[in-house]
Parts: structure tokens; sequence; C-alpha cells
């Protein structure tokens, strides 16, 4: 069902992960993709797999669930895969079916790309997704874009307007669960029938969700008027960031991660 | 005498069921239970919430398959050939708790037309009973034709279940019907539910923790409690079992307690009061008694 979508969802737990400072996190995360993409020979890239993996580890999240996250993009891998494969010229030609070549060039490319994408769903989803609750996410977000304060940018409502979004995803989730079961005791049928008719089937599910939407957005407008919400100007938290000494660990680390990988390029 | 249409029974057989299998929010709502729903009656499932009463609903009409065990109609498994499941959520109608939400057409019509509709009925035999289960629910004509967005809480309700009744299901079970409704809201949905078994005869299944509302409007009470049925049996023999009854979180109607304190003052009450009425014709008939004596 709906439900198992995971990729992107908050797992609570106690490890490291989930205890650094989320400003740092965002930190981490930027390093970790320039890692990422900066990694361009076979040794780098079995360390770039090895460090999600260990990552992975770290955040105790269940690997089936990450895996079940890997699941739902695998089509879009396998898809850039085929395309590097075919698509890709070199000089070490492996295969030639007259009309396609394939290259071992192309393979490298492809398992590369592959790799890439892994590394990088299971780095920035135990990194932030997993790890992270939204709502420490906006926060540290918020005050990690403040300095664009300066230029007028309304970085408070964004980061709001992302945690609103991000809490009614779940709600929306559920709701959209219990509409279609619903609709499904009435005797409707999502499976069947050519593509103008499955749209039609979704009809009595997105009426009903659309009302339901906007009618919460309503109430939540009205909730957050009767306390006094005014925007960001003046507003105090409740939780003050501190940066620890793991927060500096993991920088340390993750900088150091980086020296080697880019290091390796100019060796191989 | 009225020939009587074979009524439908429906069970469930060592069901278990869990939630999220696979997930670390894996949860077994249901363990091993078995249980039967006799056909042509009213059942009233009560249980404390969270005893895995709606789990059994959407088993009932194969939204949910049961991890183990099997659901069975007069005997018959509904697994049997899962492609045919959505024959038997024709035959087994099910109406959500605040079902209000689902209603989506342009007019109130239309909304109730629209189960018979995805059953291939012909537009003489929709029309037929959507007029039969706006009569039930007391759905009145002019509320046909309104939208169904424009309509009270009370009033989506019930076309609501009147959405489901239209597509007159062997069984049909209702999760909380009642829920959040005042008492005259209650009274005529119940009511109303109750008047269509009593014409069709097939097999109805309310679930509520309304032991007021059951003693009244179900014919049999079955108890659930911790996953397994605690009880079974008509209100009276439900409601002797007081100590029962608050283990299971539920207690029996306030008029009986309050039958029961007459007792405890010495006033020769009968026993096994369920409802305002019968309490009413009772304290009428000691008094009127004591007053002649
Ligand atoms: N969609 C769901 N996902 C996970 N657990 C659920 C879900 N629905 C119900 N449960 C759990 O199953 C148990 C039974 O729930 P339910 O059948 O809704 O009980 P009731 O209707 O009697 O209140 C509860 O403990 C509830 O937390
Ligand atoms: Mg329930």
């Amino acid at each position: 069902m709906l439900k198992d979508i995971t990729l992107g969802q908050y797992f609570p737990g106690n490890s490291v992960l989930h205890k650094l400072d989320p400003r740092m996190k965002i930190f981490l995360i930027i390093i970790y993709i320039v890692t990422i993409f900066a990694a361009n020979n076979p040794l780098s890239f079995v360390l770039v797999l090895a460090s999600a993996f260990v990552l992975m580890l770290i955040s105790k999240i269940p690997a089936k669930l990450i895996l079940r996250g890997l699941k739902a993009v695998f089509f879009i891998m396998a898809f850039t895969a085929v395309i590097n494969i075919f698509w890709t010229s070199g000089e070490h030609l492996l295969l030639d079916l007259g009309i396609v070549k394939i290259y071992m060039e192309g393979i490298t490319y492809a398992v590369f790309m592959i790799v890439r994408v892994i590394s990088l769903i299971i780095g920035t989803s135990v990194l932030l997704t997993y790890t992270t609750s939204p709502i420490a996410l906006t926060d540290g977000l918020e005050r990690v874009l403040a300095p664009l304060k300066v230029l007028h940018i309304p970085v408070h409502e964004f980061s709001m307007m992302m945690t609103i979004a991000l809490r009614f995803i779940p709600t929306l989730i559920e709701e959209t669960d219990k509409i279609i079961s619903a609709q499904k005791a009435r005797g409707a049928d999502f499976n069947s029938g050519n593509l103008m008719q499955r749209a039609k089937a979704l009809i009595p599910v997105m009426v009903p969700l659309f009302v339901s939407a906007f009618h919460r957005a309503d109430e939540l407008a009205i909730a957050m008027e009767c306390r006094c919400y005014r925007g960001g100007e003046g507003r105090t938290r409740m939780t003050q960031l501190h940066y620890q000494s793991q927060d500096i660990v993991m920088l340390i680390v993750m900088l150091s991660f980086m020296a080697v990988v880019i290091a390796l390029n100019f060796i191989f | 005498m009225e020939e009587a249409k074979h009524a439908a029974s429906i069970a469930l057989e060592n069901v278990t069921y869990r939630y999220s299998i696979g997930t670390p929010f894996e949860k077994a709502a249901l363990q091993n239970i078995s249980l039967q729903f006799e056909g042509g009656i009213i059942t009233g499932l009560m249980g404390h919430t969270g005893s895995g009463k709606s789990t059994i609903a959407q088993l009932l009409n194969g939204l949910l398959q049961p991890t183990e065990g099997k659901v069975t109609i007069d005997g018959k498994d509904i697994w049997e050939d899962p492609k045919k499941i959505s024959q038997i959520r024709f035959r087994v109608g099910l109406v959500f708790q605040y079902p209000e939400y689902q209603l989506f057409e342009e007019t109130v019509l239309r909304d109730i037309a629209y189960g018979p509709g995805n059953m291939g009925l012909p537009q003489e035999e929709i029309q037929r009973r959507v007029a039969d289960a706006a009569k039930f629910t007391g759905i009145t004509p002019d509320m046909l034709e309104k939208s169904p967005f424009e309509l009270s809480g009370g009033q989506k309700r019930r076309v609501a279940i009147a959405g489901v009744m239209a597509m007159d299901p062997e069984i049909l079970v209702l999760d909380e019907p009642a829920a959040g409704l005042d008492p005259r809201g209650r009274k005529e949905i119940l009511g109303g539910i109750r008047a269509y078994q009593r014409e069709k005869k097939n097999t109805i299944i309310i679930i509520s923790h309304s032991m007021e509302d059951m003693a009244i409007y179900a014919d049999k009470l079955m108890v659930l409690d911790h996953g397994h049925v605690s009880r079974y049996g008509t209100a009276h023999d439900i409601f002797c079992h007081a100590e029962d009854l608050k283990r299971v979180g539920l207690s029996r109607p306030q008029i009986t307690k309050f039958i029961m304190e007459l007792q405890k003052a010495g006033i020769p009450v009968e026993s096994g009061i369920y409802t305002v009425d019968d309490a009413y014709h009772e304290v009428l008939r000691v008094f009127g008694e004591k007053e002649r004596g």
C-alpha cells in the first residue's frame, strides 16, 4: 500500500547520526554529495559505496527499510544504466550487434552511475531524512539559510511552509489510503480498463482528497491565527542549537574522506 | 408465513492479522481469532478502542487479507480466488467509520448511485435502489438534488450509509455508524438501519461501543477483548456479567445502573432493564402497585 513508501521518512532512534546538529548534517550532506561526484575511479567508487554502508550501520536503521527505498528508484537506475551501456562509445569494443555497439567504457559508466545513485540515496536518507525529524530538518535549514534574509528572501516563511508540508505528508497518505479503501468498498476498480478509464476511476479519490486538504489548510490557518502567528520576526525558539564535539568530529571525518577521494583522482 | 430467504452468515476462522508486515511498525491487530456472525440478524460488535473492530470490518469484505486463517461466507473462503475479491465486496457492504469523507459526486443522488453503478446494474434498478436507500436513511427528495458538500455532518453520514445500502449487500457491516452524532441523529440512523434489516432480512453487523444503542438496536451482541470474543449473546446475557464488561473497558447502560441502584434502595424493580422505555414502564408498574397496595 501507499504507506509502504518509506523514502524520506523519519525513523526515530538514538544513534550518533540522530544526535548530530541538523545544521551540521546539512553541511555533511553537501560535502558527501560533492565527494560522490568527485569520485571517478574504481577505488574511489568502492570507498564511496563502502562509506554509504558504514553510515547505514552507524545509523542503526534496518537495512531492509533502506533497500525498500532503493527499490522505488530501481527503474530509474536500470533505465540510466541501459542508456549508458548503449550510448557510450569508447575504445574497447566488447560486442557489436550491428546497430548498437557495446563498449567497455559504457559498462564502466553504467556501474559508476549505479554506485553513485545508490550511495546518494543511502547517504542522504541515512544522514538526513531517516535520522532527522522533519521539524529539526526545517529548523536547521532555516538557520543555515538565515544569511539570505539580508537579500529579503523570506527564509522563515519558506521553512514554515516546508515544515507544514512535511508534517502533512503522512496525514495525506493515510487519508488517501482511507479514501481508496472506502471507494473500493463501493466497488471502485482502479486496476483495469484503458488509460482514460483508469484516470476517471481516480476522480472518486481525488475529489474527497482535495476537499479535505483545503479544509485542513483552512483549519490550520485559523489555528495559527488564533495562536497569534505573525511570521518569523521576533520569534524565539524553544530549542537552541549548539554544535557539540560529535559534530566537529563528524565534520573532520567527512572532510578527510573527501580529501582522500579527491587525492585518489590524481593518483589514478 | 413469508418464505424466509436464506441470509448469509460470515465467519473468521483462526484469523491473525498483522499491520505493516516487514517494517519496524509491524503490529498484530488480531491474534488467532475465530468468530461467527449469524445470518438474518443484527449483531452488535463491541469492544474498547484498539480491540480490532475496524480491522475485522475490513477483513470481512476483503479489503484486508488475513495474514493467517480464513474469512468464510456460508463456509466458503472468500479468498479462494483472489481475482474475484471485488465480487465479495458487492456481497459484503462496508460503511467505514466517519464515512462522510468518501462523498465526491455533484449530487447526493449520483453519489448514492455510484456503488450500484459499479455493479453494472440497469438504470431503473439503480434508481429504485437509490430511492429505497434514501427512504431508510431519511434522505428527503430535495436533498437528493443537492451537492453532498453543502450538507451538514449528520446528513453526509446518511448519504454515505445510503451509498452502501443501495448496493443491497447480503451482509452489511457498519463501523460506528452513529459515532459523534446527537441523540436524535443516532436514533434516526440506527432506527433506519434496523428498519432496513427487518425489510431485507439480511445480515447486519454494527460496530459500536455504546451499550445503550446496541441494547436497543441489535439482536445479539458480541464483545471483543484482547483479540478474542469474550461474550456473545442477547443484551440480557451480556449485561448479567457486569464484572466482565468492566474488565473489557465497557459498561452497562446507565439506565441499567440506575435500576440496580433502585434495587439496592429496596425498591422491588425487576433487573434486566436496558432501555429507558423499559425502565419507564417498570418504574410505573412498581410505583403504581405501591399506590394500590
Ligand atoms: N493502518 C494501521 N497500521 C498499523 N496499525 C494499525 C492500523 N490500523 C489499526 N492498527 C492497530 O491495530 C489495532 C486494532 O485497531 P482497530 O481495528 O482500528 O481497532 P478498533 O476499531 O477496535 O478501535 C490497534 O492497536 C491499532 O493501533
Ligand atoms: Mg475503529
